[in-house]
């Protein structure tokens, strides 16, 4: 038994361990290619909620409810209201949510991705000081446990009055009761949940 | 003793041989590790059945000998006991190298004294028989047994160690000597370890083990796997457990096979898998967990040399609870006001989102060689692959398509030099190098919570351990880290400009798009970090320990690039790329006494950081979900005191007390508020009934008792429904009140045969079902902690 543990084989072996070692580094650090990363665009993104009224007597007779959010949840969103409301006419509503983050590819999120998932969400509206009532069209789109899903409604402007206007999309809720026709609901997360204050009825 | 013995053996050699047998045989018995000759040696010439013994000059001499093997066994207290054969041919002369000192190369484990990694540090070591009770559980639930770590939780399963009050990145995990890099920065990542690959954990408060990192501004936590055996065998256990709480069960098999000559094999597996928990009231929808985890090794353990491959995989998917998936300020304000989960549906083994689908891949392979009168060295390499998929409730198909989707890669190479020597004047040093690759893969339609990145890191190391005389140990270290971060990310252009980037950073900018900026920031850090300490031996059963260590930790990804909304939180987090590293100055003292009725250690500390990062709210913004809180990653100088207090009293024959008690204060000194998340006043008292005559049974009644945190930072904000400008205040701050919760424990064991024995434990967690909420589960908003728990378990060892 020759016990000189500083021979050469052993050198040799070790030696070549690192740089065995450093060479699995190298590849590994060298196959990472400078490319750069591709953007993201949000998908599940929601820029721009619009509610536009129209006066079921007088297509002249708009009110519309913007709100422009550029980052959509990841950012600062701004409310614009056009028009007002008149008073004793009846107004149809129609909505509009879409992702328009990349403006050469508007996505129209209401109509791609709500309504085809239509009992998963459910819209609740409601007003403070101002006398507008809400009905859920008989043609509106079926929500969760036969609820109205509230896309398709008719809006009665009463006395004249200014005070604010919410609009909420909540996903997954655990229950929802669209009887008092604003609707309400529990549980689930909101999507949406947006206020217009200073609306009137002129 | 010498001269009587030889008359014994020339008797018997001239009994046995009547050739022509006059040689001589000199042999000389030297510690390997210095040269000395080691006189005393027990000499057993196997051949001729006699003994005989080394000399003063550790020489002996075999007188008569034939031509031929001669088989000699040597033996020397605290030595590893030596068979070699020689070839006699003439007069014949051999060195014989003692492998001295096994329980100073920590290469024994010695009984009542658990083989600690250093010297001067508060160390805590958790053996395999206290960590065979958490195999159903998790690395964060076990650790727990050490009186000062706590763990910050974001449910049941995923639980994350917090050290003094420190966690994530401020914790290093080494897993069979390779230090884990998964993503730890989240408090909802918990560590991808199986705990049944472990065989034995030890918890370092601080960074006084600086070869495993300079960064351990919380403290280091090493897991090992079982020690090699030096002989013929093959040995496993298999564990079976079950529970009522989640209906989970779990498996888990290890089976040894070694071998004389050093060569060993270890595979293990395990498998677990619950459905819904359960709370004293309700279901806690959506908390399943299913974990895979596979660990194999092989190699050659010698004294002098060795090498070891070591594989290990782990694939986790956790269910996280339904109710705390929240879209706007507003739901966490119903979630809070209303106290109970928005979402309870029947028990159910199935996961949906949201949830996180983890999985870690480790491999090493390591070298280690002895060198005479020199050392030890070690080489290592390893590769890591950690991927987090976590899946959030979306729309339509993206269903399917996780929200985040990261893979990080990293390949460590490290030496290490180890002088032993002279076991009076040890020195340590060495020096490692790591490569790391994050990739985010922009697939999941979702901006990228962390960007990819590319990271190297270089350390050197150098530690030395004084032993002035039998009562006093000196250690010290010193450690530099570079580190540099590459990271390709995007910004959105707004969010560019509300952080003022535009001023500083414009020169990073490399791409554009409509609404992003491509950034390519690169950050180098210089980290010094330094430890001294001494232990004295007060008499033969208490000694005295103090330390103080230098640690400096740079930011990480989170903290530099963090940038999007947190959805369980609804809250903005951004983080901040002037960031620069944090640096702790931490100085414990521990008094440790043993003895024979009553064991007591006390560990103080105090440990003050510089520049200390945390997340705060700062500021609201007003979104198409209405308002929400921004916070921000912030560096402030802040202190964290304590003490850990651990004892144990035998009463009588059978029965033992145990108390364990943790103590510990943050403070914000910039702001003068209290940090968040510090665990509150908390003490554990144990009674134990043991008696070993009868199949070492063993029953004991924990009372755990955490109180209220009286002091956290007030985070709470009002907000404003703008319908009917109706204001509501969002506690997000107040700590749940104290709770009181006893568990039982208990456990046989059954032996069939010397290596046949089965272990059964039996356990109910929450006896008596209460209800609480603990301050350092992020889901305490959303629903109340475990209900009542009756947990069966078997032990197979054979």
């Amino acid at each position: 038994m020759n016990i000189n543990y500083l021979n050469s084989n052993i050198m040799k072996t070790s030696k070549l361990f690192i740089a065995t070692l450093f060479c699995l580094t190298l590849i590994t650090s060298c196959s990472d290619d400078d490319d750069n990363p591709i953007p993201v665009l949000e998908e599940e993104l929601i820029t721009n909620v619009s509610l536009t009224f129209v006066n079921d007597a007088d297509a002249n007779d708009v009110v519309v409810l913007a709100n422009v959010a550029p980052d959509g949840q990841e950012g600062a969103s701004n409310n614009i209201i056009n028009g007002s409301f008149t008073s004793g006419a009846t107004y149809s509503l129609t909505l509009s949510l879409l992702n328009a983050e990349d403006a050469d590819d508007v996505e129209d999120v209401l109509n791609d991705d709500i309504i085809p998932e239509a009992d998963e969400h459910f819209f609740v509206y409601a007003v403070n000081g101002i006398n507008l009532t809400v009905t859920r069209d008989s043609d509106d789109i079926e929500g969760p446990n036969g609820s109205n899903l509230g896309v398709n409604t008719t809006w009665v402007a009463g006395a004249a009055s200014t005070g604010n206007v919410q609009i909420r999309l909540v996903h997954e809720p655990e229950s929802v009761d669209d009887s008092d026709e604003f609707g309400s609901s529990t549980g689930g997360s909101e999507d949406v949940n947006i206020t217009f204050q200073g609306v009137e009825i002129q | 003793m010498k001269h009587p013995l030889l008359v014994v053996l020339l008797c018997l050699y001239n009994l046995a041989h009547s050739q022509n047998c006059t040689h001589t045989f000199i042999g000389e018995v030297v510690d390997f590790h210095d040269g000395t000759p080691m006189s005393g040696a027990t000499i057993y010439v196997e051949t001729l059945n006699a003994y005989t013994t080394a000399g003063i000059n550790g020489k002996f001499t075999i007188k008569n000998l034939c031509n031929g093997v001669l088989t000699l066994t040597i033996s020397h207290i605290g030595c590893e006991t030596q068979q070699i054969q020689i070839n006699v041919d003439g007069d014949t002369y051999y060195k014989i190298n003692m492998e001295h000192h096994l329980e100073e190369l920590d290469e024994v484990k010695i009984k009542n004294n658990s083989s600690k990694t250093t010297k001067t540090a508060q160390e805590t070591v958790i053996e395999s028989e206290v960590l065979k009770r958490y195999s159903s559980l998790s690395l964060g639930d076990a650790l727990k047994e050490v009186s000062g770590v706590s763990s910050i939780n974001t449910g049941n399963t995923i639980v994350k160690p917090m050290i003094n009050g420190l966690h994530s990145s401020r914790i290093l995990i080494l897993n069979n000597n390779v230090r884990l890099q998964d993503q730890e920065w989240g408090i909802e990542h918990a560590p991808n370890i199986d705990i049944n690959s472990a065989d034995k954990i030890s918890v370092i408060k601080g960074s006084g083990a600086l070869a495993f990192g300079g960064d351990a501004v919380g403290g280091v936590v090493i897991l090992n796997p079982s020690k090699i055996i030096r002989k013929d065998t093959v040995y496993g256990k298999t564990v079976f457990g079950g529970q009522t709480n989640g209906r989970g069960y779990n498996i888990s098999s290890t089976l040894n096979k070694n071998y004389k000559s050093g060569w060993f094999a270890q595979v293990q597996g395990s498998y677990k898998k619950n459905g819904d928990f359960r709370a004293p009231n309700y279901n806690l929808t959506n908390t399943g967990l299913d974990s895979k985890g596979f660990a194999a090794r092989f190699g050659k353990n010698k004294f002098q040399s060795g090498f070891e491959v070591f594989y290990s995989f782990i694939a986790n998917e956790i269910g996280i609870l339904a109710a705390s998936h929240i879209g706007s300020v507003f739901d966490l304000e119903r979630a809070i006001n209303t106290r109970q989960p928005i979402i309870t549906k029947s028990f159910s083994y199935n996961i949906n989102a949201p949830k996180q689908e983890v999985t870690h891949h480790l491999a090493k392979a390591s070298y280690y060689k002895r060198f005479q009168n020199f050392g030890k060295i070690t080489l290592q390499y390893d590769y890591q692959n950690n991927k987090r998929l976590e899946f959030d409730i979306r729309i339509g198909d993206r269903r399917a398509i996780p929200a985040v989707d990261l893979t990080l890669q990293t390949h460590s190479i490290f030496a290490d030099v180890n002088l032993d020597a002279n076991l009076d004047r040890k020195f340590n040093f060495g020096i490692i190098g790591r490569f790391q690759d994050n990739f985010a893969n922009p697939d999941t339609g979702v901006r990228r919570l962390i960007p990819d990145y590319n990271k190297y890191d270089f350390g050197a190391y150098a530690t030395t351990e004084w032993r002035m005389n039998s009562n006093l140990i000196l250690d010290a270290g010193l450690r530099y880290d570079f580190n540099r971060i590459d990271a390709k990310k995007f910004y959105r252009k707004s969010r560019w400009e509300e952080r003022g980037y535009d001023a500083d950073f414009s020169d990073i900018i490399i791409d554009e798009t409509p609404t992003q900026f491509l950034t390519n920031p690169v950050f180098n850090y210089h980290n010094i970090s330094a430890s001294v300490g001494a232990k004295v031996n007060l008499n033969d059963n208490s000694y005295l320990i103090g330390n103080y260590a230098l640690a400096s930790r740079p930011p990480n990804a989170s903290e530099l690039f963090s940038d999007g909304l947190h959805h369980s939180a609804a809250r903005f987090e951004l983080g901040d790329i002037r960031f620069d590293k944090e640096i702790s100055n931490r100085v414990s003292a521990s008094y440790n006494l043993n003895a024979s009725k009553f064991n007591l250690v006390a560990e103080l500390f105090y440990n003050t950081i510089k520049d200390f990062i945390y997340l705060r709210p700062l500021d609201f913004i007003t979104t198409v979900r209405g308002p929400f809180p921004i916070w921000e990653y912030q560096q402030t100088n802040a202190n964290l005191f304590g003490i850990d207090i651990n004892s144990t009293y035998k009463l009588s024959k059978h029965w033992q007390w145990r108390n364990r008690t943790a103590f510990i204060k943050g403070y914000d000194l910039k702001d003068d508020i209290p940090l968040i998340d510090i665990p509150a006043f908390n003490t554990f008292n144990q009674i134990t009934y043991n008696n070993t005559s009868w199949y070492n049974f063993s029953a004991s009644l924990k009372s755990e008792w955490v109180f209220e945190q009286n002091e956290f930072p007030d985070f709470n904000f009002e907000v404003t429904n703008q319908l009917n400008d109706s204001r509501s205040i969002v506690d997000i701050s107040t700590p749940p009140p104290a709770y009181h919760l006893l568990h039982f424990y208990s456990e046989a064991t059954f032996t069939f045969n010397k290596k046949t024995s089965l272990n059964v434990a039996l356990g109910v967690n929450n006896l008596l079902n209460t209800s609480y909420r603990n301050y350092l589960n992020q889901l305490r908003f959303f629903s109340d902690d475990l209900g009542r728990n009756i947990t069966l378990q078997l032990q197979f060892n054979y």
